[in-house]
């Protein structure tokens, strides 16, 4: 037998851990660009493997190769230390998913609020990020990425409570247990939760039309104007893997997870899955144009968090489980 | 000819009935063309009589031509899209100045600076002559379109170590 | 108490802007509270050029003042002219400059449709509009030969026919974009993201529209009817009947919706020349020396009022040559309407006038990097150059 440590070893770099879950990273950013491509009537990734496959990567290779640039008047520390954060803090938070099997590499009672922090960590990160480069166009990102934050941060918080009271466990992999158990997934039961959930993704992972720290057309490229060479390849990498975890926990959350205990039919399902919740968000970034800021805040404030509210009220009049 | 014509002569009567003698030319080539040359003098006058009673309210733009000793600076004005009367006026290269007209008309303040850039005249009153077409560092006394200043007068100047 | 503002520059090169162009705004939080605009950054010196070429090699010139509105210049520089030598071009010449002008039109439109949508981050309609840009600009390539420079006029008519096949293969691909347009202003007027975008936003009032001299859409999305084509006609237009399309919303959406009906008018204007194209001669000869005198011409060009202001002397040469192109004369609206916005409007405000910053730089002659005070113009650059190298 091999002993448990390597076992533990490989979980952690090869399967389910880093190797993975960064291979997984890369596929969803092919799989977003090409299908939001093919929603725009474009071809999207071409040439690098079969079907454009490894451009994702060709790119991360190509970036870490070019020259890095630091700007002088930045937080020379801050600057360079916001890259790596924003790589680890997804990458640790898809640790407390469930990817193959019933649990997840860490899980313990809570882990679902230590996910919520890792959350608004990133969303700190990033305004620390722009804040950082000085650069105007930076400052103004990274304030809205802020801004932005106080929109969608609660109603997110909210709408992943519910599952947890539902399931009554602070853990995301008893959660996913117990949508298994009962054979019964939670976006049945709580469908304004879904739907919150996935609009608070898509402000998170700043897509359209949240896309506002980022806002080209606006800003340049917002908070992360002035990123270059390897830093700006981990950031990328950094928010693949968040479009990962996005996806993970819409699966784990509302989807049932990998719903099964066998590893090979787990993973399967946790593809599958994770996948149409990638297809949905894409989708839903091809359908609109971008909001300004205030009327993004305007519309958290005025009606997606009374819904969330609502949601709250039905699952405790026992609607939603 | 048509009624249109009579239309843009009653006009020019209208404008030599107001300042005479000051009005040195005028024609009207074709319907909806008119090119009155006024008198330095009787600018002022006649602009503030064209803008305010004759509803010429939009300046197309302003055009500066070199007529060797003196600057010709042409107001194209226009009458409810319709009319588009050219008023003339000339400066001595000397002393290049006129009143402004963004007082009367707003929308004028591009077109004057950009005569005031390329040709030199300036327009007294108007709020900001800085440079909007020539680059910072642009020889205060180069003014690309008058005739004096050739392509390679020019191109000399600026090569010459650009010293202003 | 007074909050200290931020400057944040927009420009010379900015992802949002096609050319260089520089805005200086002022800004307090998300508010802009002042606006400088500086323009000058694309200035080839054309005027001065116009006056050292001949007027056969003007029209090759004046085409490149612009790209996307190259035939609204050669119609309004080869009219003027027409006018000076005092010859009339035959009817076909001019159905044929219309075609083409209203060609031109539809492509400007659906052009500017898809830069709006990317203004406002709605990747999916610029993607949709600029395949369908590609129909129009097929048509103009199969009628001119070209895609962008047209090269269609000339003093004296028009240098290529229009066949009665080309006129089959026209009229489908206006149904298409008829059709197309239809269905983009039918997502203009539902989508919710769009018109919280751009409803109420860049509001210029009838009063200042007309004080600040603003032309073309952004005009007549004012409320006010004012059109060259209408108001003072050339070419065809005045045989040809149609609607001046005003709408009175005073902001961005109303610049959408103008040019939206617009584009309808224009595929009408030109199925109506289509049926009465005139037979007859396309282009008539016409002397190289033109006699002295001025002429002024106007032409409505898809952006706005277009005014060429000729004086010739009777050489060969014109003695002067001035181009206000619509663009330079939305900027003193456009500043006004920015102001009071938010950041994130500036794009879209500065798109919904539909601005070409290469033809409002036309003018002077040499481009001067300013810094270092160096030409980058031909031979004197050349020289610079062997100059630099023997110093190493």
């Amino acid at each position: 037998m091999v002993p448990e440590g390597v076992v533990a070893l490989l979980e952690i770099l090869l399967f389910p851990g880093f190797l993975f879950l960064i291979a997984l990273a890369f596929f969803y950013e092919w799989v977003d660009r090409k299908l939001l491509a093919k929603l725009q009537n474009r071809y999207g990734p071409l040439y690098t493997g079969p079907s454009g496959l490894l451009q994702p990567f060709a790119d991360f290779i190509k970036l870490l190769s070019k020259e890095d640039i630091t700007p002088k008047a930045a937080d020379k520390f801050m600057f360079s230390c916001a890259p790596l954060f924003l790589l680890s803090f997804p990458l640790l938070a898809l640790f407390l998913v469930p990817v193959a099997g019933l649990k997840a590499l860490i899980s313990f009672e809570g882990d679902l609020i230590f996910l919520m922090f890792l959350f608004t960590l990133i969303a700190v990160t990033v305004f620390i990020a722009g804040w950082s480069s000085v650069s105007r166009f930076s400052t103004v990102g990274g304030v809205r990425a802020a801004f932005q934050m106080l929109g969608y941060e609660i109603p997110m918080t909210l709408v992943m409570v519910g599952p947890a009271i539902a399931a009554r466990t602070l853990s995301i992999s008893q959660i996913v247990g117990w949508q298994t158990h009962n054979a019964a997934w939670f976006i049945w039961f709580q469908p304004i939760g879904f739907a919150i959930f996935v609009l608070c993704l898509l402000a998170e992972l700043e897509f359209i039309p949240f896309d506002i720290p980022e806002a080209a057309t606006e800003i340049v490229a917002g908070w992360s104007t002035e990123y270059s060479g390897r830093k700006l390849a981990l950031i990328r990498l950094g928010k693949d893997v968040e479009l990962v975890l996005a996806a993970s926990l819409i699966t784990s959350l509302f989807l049932g997870g990998p719903n099964s205990s066998l590893p090979i039919l787990a993973i399967g399902f946790f593809l599958l899955k994770t996948t149409l919740a990638v297809v949905l968000l894409t989708t839903l970034r091809a359908l609109f144009a971008r909001f300004r800021i205030d009327q993004m805040i305007a519309g958290a404030w005025k009606y997606v968090i009374p819904l969330a509210i609502l949601q709250m009220v039905l699952i405790q009049l026992g609607f939603g489980r | 000819m048509t009624e249109e014509t009579t239309e843009e002569n009653e006009i020019v009567r209208k404008m030599k009935h107001l300042i005479g003698k000051n009005v040195l030319e005028s024609e009207v080539p074709r319907p909806r063309r008119i090119f009155i040359l006024v008198n330095e003098k009787a600018f002022g006058k006649a602009i503030r009589y064209l803008t305010k009673k004759m509803g010429f309210t939009h300046v197309s733009t302003i055009t500066g031509v070199d007529v060797g000793k003196e600057i010709e600076v042409i107001y194209h004005l226009n009458r409810g899209g319709k009319i588009e009367l050219s008023l003339k006026v000339r400066v001595t290269k000397d002393k290049p100045v006129l009143p402004t007209i963004t007082d009367l008309i707003p929308g004028a303040t591009l077109y004057e600076r950009e005569v005031h850039d390329l040709l030199g005249v300036s327009f007294e009153g108007h709020p900001d002559l800085s440079p909007v077409i020539l680059p910072e560092g642009w020889p205060p006394d180069v003014y690309p379109l008058r005739k004096e200043w050739t392509l390679k007068k020019v191109q000399k100047r600026i090569m010459k170590g650009g010293k202003q | 108490m007074s909050y200290p503002t931020i400057r944040i520059p927009f420009g010379p090169q900015h992802p949002f802007h096609i050319e260089p162009e520089y805005f200086m705004f002022e800004v307090d939080g998300e508010r802009v509270v002042s606006v400088t605009p500086r323009i000058g950054y694309v200035h080839r010196g054309i005027e001065k050029a116009i006056e050292d070429r001949t007027f056969i090699q003007n029209l090759y010139l004046i085409e490149r003042i612009c790209g996307i509105c190259s035939n609204a210049h050669t119609t309004c520089y080869t009219q003027a002219i027409e006018e000076i030598l005092g010859v009339e071009i035959p009817p076909r010449a001019r159905f044929i400059r219309t075609i083409i002008a209203e060609l031109e039109r539809i492509h400007n439109h659906y052009l500017w449709l898809g830069l709006a949508a990317h203004e406002i981050g709605f990747e999916t309609l610029f993607m949709y509009t600029w395949r369908d840009r590609e129909i129009v600009m097929d048509l103009l390539e199969m009628v001119s030969g070209n895609r962008v420079h047209y090269a269609m006029n000339t003093i004296g008519g028009v240098r290529r026919d229009i066949t009665p096949e080309i006129v089959e293969k026209i009229r489908k691909g206006l149904d298409a974009l008829e059709e197309r347009m239809r269905y983009y202003k039918k997502i203009a007027m539902t989508e919710p993201t769009i018109s919280k975008r751009t409803a109420g936003i860049g509001i210029l009032k009838p009063k200042d529209a007309i004080a600040l001299c603003a032309v073309g859409p952004t005009l007549r999305a004012s409320g006010i009817k004012r059109d060259v084509r209408a108001d003072d006609p050339y070419i065809a237009y005045d045989e040809i009947p149609f609607n001046v399309i005003t709408y009175d919303g005073c902001d961005v959406i109303s610049r959408l919706f103008v040019r939206c009906d617009e584009v309808f008018e224009s595929v009408n204007i030109i199925r109506y020349a289509m049926d009465r194209l005139p037979e007859g001669k396309i282009r008539i000869k016409v002397p190289r020396r033109v006699p002295e005198g001025e002429a002024v011409s106007r032409v409505e060009a898809p952006r706005g009022e277009l005014i060429h202001y000729a004086k010739t002397n009777g050489t060969t040469k014109p003695e002067r040559y001035k181009v206000r192109s619509p663009t330079l004369g939305n900027i003193p609206s456009l500043c006004k309407m920015l102001v009071g916005g938010y950041i994130a409007d500036i794009p879209i405000i500065i798109a919904g006038i539909d601005p070409c910053f290469s033809c409002t730089d036309r003018m002077a002659f040499v481009n001067v990097n300013n810094n270092k005070q160096w030409i980058l113009s031909g031979e004197e650059l050349r020289r610079y150059a062997i100059k630099w190298y023997q110093k190493e």
